[in-house]
């Protein structure tokens, strides 16, 4: 199930959020006039990886670039080498249960780059979501980004308890926030519903 | 399956000589959270922080509701820092809605901002004071914070719980005669404190006890992403109100506090420089407020979105950068809302610290850190 | 009706009144009064004006109440009344309760707040005896893996030792419980018992903290025990007597603190360390360690020990005085006492008295109590003020002064000593 709905993921995207994004990214150019230094960042990103990484949004301080999981590794180490983003401000992960997809987004940032210390940039990968999950043993898997970025450690771990996302060659992928005893589905996914709401 | 067993359960077998140690959730020098240390002899030779004893799923609950009623339950995780905890979210949510704040709204923000840093800080030395035995420094801070709750309940009319931050503006106008009286609590406050340093910050065995202990260099703070206090006193010169400015920020003259020891006295010492700094900020504030005006925007009751749209937004709070991730897709309550909370970012250097040091020092490097284990749980 | 006690009938309420006297009065009369003549006629009676006091005697003072005072005086002088009442236990349970009292509210002054405040009307005198009631109705509670034995002995054996540190002081000419000529040998060897019960109370409630505790309190007051005994050396150097008494007497000129400052400096910071006062807390550090060895404790056990700990702390406080600061030596300020008392007092148209063994105390006695009690206060306020103004130190600072800068300066102290004593300028031909 998670193979073959990995394809459909990079072409369906569009019909979440990103179909009023996209179109604003590159078409609308001319006419919104994107900031120049935050349009040199998403140009870097995609001389180098062509298709590979797709341009979410490019607005003041922010820059939001999706690849796919296979991709997410390498992107993160090229951002971390010559774009000198060096630590994660937050790792999120958000259940889209109509896509049957999970993505997780990571929120980088720089201290050691004083042109980069505004910026925040956007680095989200999609993961295939099954309905009935069995945290760490089923397809739901990611490439962890903690040895590229590792402040993203705690923040792997929270996105495993609360959405059951692996991240494999994480080394500590246990639970953190949740009670020891918790055997309920992941809470933050969207099929978990609070009582009463 | 035992690599993703719950912390404290998945130790593995240990020499005898080694004592496992469960320090909270319920002990004197854990706050809400544990931290399972293993020391052999008197020093700690392993460490497993195990936050989530608090975690009441904020980010959950943020889903079900509207973007206006989000904000009374999304200043829990630091209520001392109710205003800064609020507003990064309140920043996203305006943004989202297509809302501009009144110049004058801006102001008060900032106002409220700084005091509650000034009432969250002053908390926390508190702690600070009692986790290394100085009664002393446990109750002047707080009998000092009163002076600013006693500002913030005219301002909001709540000690500690304000929900003063809405999108649009804030909640209500500062009452009459507001400036003189903040103008003269804030520097009796400001009086008060630069005292601390006689009783606490030039102490001899303080400052024996708690320097060249659990240092955090320059390379390691940016790699563990630790944020805020704890950053500056390993020092790297980030602070968000300078560089990336965030509503009247970019107007008024604002100082960073480095240090460059990285220990645990440099990371005690900061946030108390910080009060001082905020209090010179309020100064400026009150100075260069628009005397009248309006404080508000005037929302629906259940406000209308722009349309599918994902914010992240940052704001320097009293223990670092706090950042809101939201997601919105449109309808009037948001998809996803993440707290990028600096208490979760800072705990990640705890056990990196703690790692090697004595026993003795587990409090003071522990609560050095700038961590609110309420808010790092959400 | 109240809602306290909704059946209630006057008439029920005094029968029990009068059920509870009847019951009272025939066991006081069946059960308690025989227990008193058989006790009376067991124990060895005092010779009072003349004639051996019977246990006849001995209740005929409730109908001639000139004889109590003979009674009370001749009570006074027996062991009994030293151990229990005046320089013995009950003396120091008072002192030490002021010393908890004042405690509080000094350092509430410290820090801009008022302390102890509602329970007893005046500034909270009582609030120790709330605390005290509170403690005694709290249930013990005793770890299921505990050594129940040594657990329950411990804060015992913790007050007893302390009680046993307090026999040693003499707090007037003549008046202390046990008068030894090795007193200060006897001080050294009560000393050395506290780490053993502190272990023992640690290790027998089989619970990490307190054991971590025990080990800090061990290493705490063994490593500062040796600079506590070499730094009383320069006093017995100059003196050339371990007999308390005879220390205190001869500091009738001046204290020794004038002639050993370093001495005195040294025993104060060794003091505080073997009380576990802050900045010397770490047995107890209770950020790190809980409450250290005092964590299992619950109740009156825990009440046992904080008594215990305030008995060691005015012991610790008298011995500073009794050889540093002179012990009861002071100006006579006592006024002597009325001499017409004795005769018997004129008032108007009859006269009172004479009273019999008048006076219970002579001037010289008060006027050393008086003295002793003073300087005794006085350092114990230095030994809780820095419970205001330091924090707690680290374990291993606290070896490290212990064991290289304490020693040293124990060492200068006795060299002091000695140079005092060989040039001259005390000892025989000297001063003194």
């Amino acid at each position: 199930m998670s193979s073959d709905s990995e394809k459909p993921v990079v072409e369906a995207k569009p019909e979440e959020k990103p179909t009023p994004a996209k179109p604003t990214a590159k078409p609308e150019e001319k006419p919104v006039e994107l900031p120049a230094f935050e349009k040199g960042i998403s140009d870097k990103l995609v001389e180098k990886f062509g298709d590979k990484v797709e341009v979410d949004f490019v607005k003041d301080d922010r820059v939001g670039i999706k690849t796919s999981k296979e991709n997410v590794h390498d992107v993160a180490q090229f951002i971390r080498d010559d774009l000198h983003y060096d630590h994660a401000e937050s790792v999120t992960g958000v259940d889209y249960p109509a896509d049957n997809e999970i993505e997780v987004v990571y929120h980088l940032g720089s201290y050691t780059e004083s042109s980069l210390a505004r910026q925040v940039l956007t680095l989200s990968t999609r993961a295939p979501r099954e309905s009935n999950p069995i945290p760490g043993q089923d397809s739901t898997k990611l490439p962890s980004l903690r040895d590229i970025f590792y402040s993203v450690e705690f923040g792997e771990r929270e996105v495993f308890e609360m959405l059951g996302v692996y991240f494999d060659g994480h080394p500590d992928n246990r639970r953190l926030l949740l009670p020891e005893d918790w055997a309920d589905l992941p809470p933050l996914r969207k099929d978990f519903a609070i009582k009463g709401r | 399956m035992t690599d993703i067993m719950p912390p404290g359960l998945a130790l593995k077998k240990v020499d005898e000589r080694i004592m496992t140690l469960n320090v909270g959730p319920q002990h004197p020098g854990s706050g809400h959270m544990r931290i399972v240390v293993q020391i052999d002899g008197d020093y700690i030779v392993a460490c497993d922080p195990d936050p989530g004893y608090v975690h009441r799923g904020e980010e959950k609950m943020a889903e079900y509701r509207n973007y206006i009623t989000n904000v009374p339950h999304l200043e829990r995780p630091v209520i001392h820092d109710s205003c800064n905890v609020l507003y990064p979210y309140v920043l996203g949510a305006e943004e989202i809605l297509g809302i501009e704040v009144p110049e004058r709204a801006k102001y008060v923000r900032v106002i409220c901002s700084e005091l509650n840093r000034c009432i969250y800080t002053m908390y926390w030395l508190a702690i600070y004071g009692i986790f290394l035995g100085h009664s002393t420094m446990f109750m002047w801070p707080a009998g000092d914070r009163e002076l600013l709750i006693d500002l913030m309940e005219k301002v909001s009319g709540a000690r500690v719980t304000h929900a003063h931050f809405i999108p649009g503006g804030v909640r209500n106008d500062l009452p009459a005669n507001f400036e003189d009286v903040c103008l003269r609590q804030v520097n009796y406050f400001e009086k008060r404190i630069k005292e601390y340093a006689a009783v606490f910050y030039d102490n001899p065995i303080l400052i024996s006890r708690t320097q060249d202990t659990g240092v955090l260099s320059r390379e390691n703070a940016i790699r563990y992403g630790t944020t805020g206090s704890v950053l500056r006193a390993s020092g790297v010169d980030y602070d968000l109100r300078v560089k990336a400015p965030y509503d009247v920020y970019d107007e008024l003259d604002v100082h960073t506090n480095v240090m460059k020891e990285g220990d645990s006295y440099a990371r005690s010492k900061v946030p108390w420089l910080d009060m001082m700094e905020s209090c010179n900020i309020i100064r400026q504030a009150l100075q260069k407020m628009p005397k009248s005006g309006s404080v508000r925007t005037k929302l629906k009751p259940n406000p209308k979105t722009k349309g599918p749209a994902t914010v992240y937004k940052r704001v320097e709070s009293g223990r670092g950068s706090l950042g809101c991730y939201i997601v919105s897709d449109g309808k009037t309550e948001p998809y996803r809302v993440k707290m990028s909370v600096p208490s979760f970012r800072n705990l990640l250097a705890m056990p990196n610290l703690l790692i090697g040091e004595k026993l003795g020092n587990m409090p003071s490097v522990y609560w050095s850190l700038n961590y609110w284990p309420v808010e790092a749980d959400r | 009706m109240s809602a306290i006690a909704p059946k209630f009938k006057l008439s029920e309420f005094i029968k029990s009144l009068l059920d509870n006297a009847f019951w009272a009065v025939l066991l006081a009369s069946l059960i308690g009064l025989p227990i008193i003549q058989i006790v009376l006629f067991y124990i060895e009676m005092p010779v009072i004006d003349g004639e051996l006091l019977t246990p006849f005697l001995a209740l005929t003072w409730l109908a001639d109440p000139t004889r109590s005072l003979p009674i009370l005086k001749a009570f006074m002088a027996t062991d009994m009344f030293r151990v229990m009442a005046f320089p013995g236990f009950g003396f120091a349970a008072l002192i030490a309760a002021g010393t908890i009292f004042i405690e509080r509210k000094m350092l509430a002054k410290l820090q801009l707040r008022v302390g102890p405040f509602y329970c007893g009307k005046i500034e909270g005198i009582l609030q120790l005896a709330g605390d005290g009631l509170k403690l005694i109705s709290k249930e013990i509670i005793i770890p299921a893996k505990a050594d129940k034995p040594i657990f329950w002995a411990a804060p015992v054996i913790f007050v007893a030792t302390a009680a046993a540190f307090v026999a040693l002081i003499p707090v007037a000419p003549g008046w202390v419980v046990a008068d030894i000529d090795l007193g200060l040998l006897g001080v050294f060897a009560v000393i050395g018992f506290f780490p053993i019960i502190t272990i023992l109370s640690a290790w027998s409630a089989n619970s990490k903290f307190p054991f971590i505790g025990g080990i800090r309190a061990l290493f705490q007051m063994v490593s500062f025990e040796i600079p506590l005994i070499l730094s009383l050396l320069g006093v017995v150097i100059l003196t050339g007597t371990l007999n308390l008494s005879e220390i205190a007497a001869s500091q009738s000129s001046f204290p020794w603190i004038v002639f050993l400052p370093v001495g005195a400096i040294v025993f104060f910071i060794t003091m505080l360390a073997e009380l576990e006062r802050i900045p010397f807390d770490l047995p107890e550090a209770e950020s790190e360690i809980v409450a250290g060895w005092l964590t299992e404790f619950s109740g009156m056990m825990y009440g046992l020990v904080q008594l215990g700990t305030y008995l060691k702390l005015y012991a610790f406080a008298g011995l500073f005085v009794v050889l540093f600061l002179g012990g009861w030596n002071g100006p006579m300020v006592v006024p002597p006492f009325p001499e017409e008392l004795l005769v018997g007092v004129e008032l108007g148209p009859l006269t009172v008295g004479p009273f019999p063994g008048l006076p219970l105390f002579d001037q010289e006695m008060l006027n050393g109590t008086l003295w002793f009690v003073l300087k005794t206060v006085g350092v114990i306020f230095f030994i809780l003020l820095p419970r205001g103004v330091f924090p707690r130190i680290r374990i291993d600072m606290l070896l490290s002064l212990g064991w290289t800068k304490l020693i040293g300066l124990a060492f200068v102290n006795i060299f002091i000593a000695l140079g005092l004593l060989y040039a001259g300028v005390l000892g025989p031909g000297g001063l003194q």
